[in-house]
């Protein structure tokens, strides 16, 4: 392999993925358009994960569910190795946060450590 | 170099499908996303279909191998696993990456078609065809952008792709209609560039237009403009395999089935 190769794709890779997943500007050369529905793409597919593993919140936020996802992702992108699970639950959290969900119902009085 | 084994015509088993791809009658092979299978714990129809004898493929979505960063061991250990377990003739991932910088895109995302990214990813296939115990296949993707300064036609990248890594080919057809009515590329020019020789099997799979971009969703009918590409593709060479894939908003057997019997006419129909 040329030396630098992999450092000089690793920068450009991850300039794309912070400008579609995270508001980063957006890299030289690409096709504006195109990048904006690439994020697009990218959010809804997130968005549709997260409503499957999470029907409840979908359910309780309604309309409001798809503004506050789109809210929350941008400020907090799948970062490496992470689940979809802990994507939901770190999404209701935040919306719990927010006052946009109610407060967790008490758990079962054995398990000490609240989520 | 050797060729692949006939595959027949199969379909992408999921879990929700189980039963569905159990009852379908030719189903010649399957497919499973790797990543959703525990080797301790394998489902039940899974097993049912090894014990009928129907080859099971082992298909991942996550090594990433156009990424910039290491290969990740533990996916590619898993990988092999899963292929050992199922007694799998080969495996397959896709020439994408979905991580870097620390962030994970969610889906397959193009790699550049660049000297410096074909040697990444070249480095990066070695790897793991070291560490997999059968031979890996990797699949074109349906990109919705293109990178800028590409030095390569994608055809030309995966032809120079085998020729250093000897992998095999799995070409998606309706990826192929994707980035010819979203990036405006020439699927004939694209077959015409690959090693055809080095195809392990064909993917065929619906989509939706919505404003004016084709989105490869896996959830709709297959369109004919993809049957269409197949018979381009059956045309130049009789594939060892193809595969419907269908991962959401399922319909009903009978629509399956017509769908792969469909594919079986177009395979036919350049016999």
């Amino acid at each position: 392999m040329t030396d630098g190769a992999r450092e000089r794709l690793a920068e450009a890779q991850s300039e794309l993925l912070t400008a579609l997943l995270a508001g980063g500007p957006s890299p030289t050369g690409f096709d504006e358009r195109l990048l904006r529905v690439e994020a697009r793409s990218l959010l809804a597919k997130r968005r549709g994960v997260v409503a499957v593993l999470a029907p409840d919140a979908v359910d309780e936020l309604a309309d409001r569910f798809r503004p506050l996802f789109d809210e929350y992702a941008l400020s907090h992108p799948r970062t490496s190795g992470s689940r979809a699970r802990e994507d939901a639950a770190a999404f209701t959290d935040w919306a719990r946060a927010r006052g946009a969900l109610p407060p967790v119902k008490p758990k079962r009085w054995w398990r000490r450590n609240q989520a | 170099m050797g060729a692949v084994d006939r595959l027949g015509v199969g379909i992408g088993w999921r879990a929700e499908i189980d039963l569905t791809v159990e009852r379908l009658p030719d189903v010649d092979f399957v497919e499973v996303v790797a990543e959703n299978l525990h080797v301790e714990h394998l489902p039940e129809s899974i097993v049912l279909l090894r014990e009928r004898g129907v080859p099971v493929l082992p298909h991942a979505v996550s090594l990433s191998l156009g990424s910039a960063d290491p290969v990740d061991a533990h996916r590619v250990e898993h990988l092999g696993a899963v292929a050992e377990a199922l007694g799998a003739p080969l495996v397959s991932d896709h020439v994408c990456f979905v991580r870097a910088g620390g962030l994970d895109s969610g889906h397959l995302m193009p790699v550049p078609r660049t000297r410096d990214a074909l040697d990444v990813l070249v480095a990066n296939v070695r790897t793991a065809q070291a560490n997999l115990p059968v031979p890996l296949a990797l699949e074109n993707i349906a990109a919705l952008l293109e990178w800028p300064d590409g030095e390569l036609t994608e055809g030309q990248f995966l032809a120079e792709l085998v020729e250093r890594t000897d992998c095999f080919l799995l070409i998606d057809v309706a990826n192929l209609h994707a980035n010819a009515r979203n990036l405006g590329t020439d699927p004939n020019r694209f077959l015409d560039e690959i090693p055809l020789e080095r195809l392990a099997y064909v993917h065929v799979a619906g989509g939706v237009e919505t404003d004016g971009v084709y989105h490869d969703t896996h959830a709709h009918a297959v369109h004919p403009e993809v049957l269409d590409l197949l018979g381009e593709l059956r045309s130049r060479v009789d594939p060892p395999g193809v595969l419907l894939e269908r991962d959401d908003n399922y319909p009903s057997d009978s629509e399956l089935a017509a769908e792969m019997a469909a594919i079986r006419a177009v395979l036919a129909g350049h016999g």
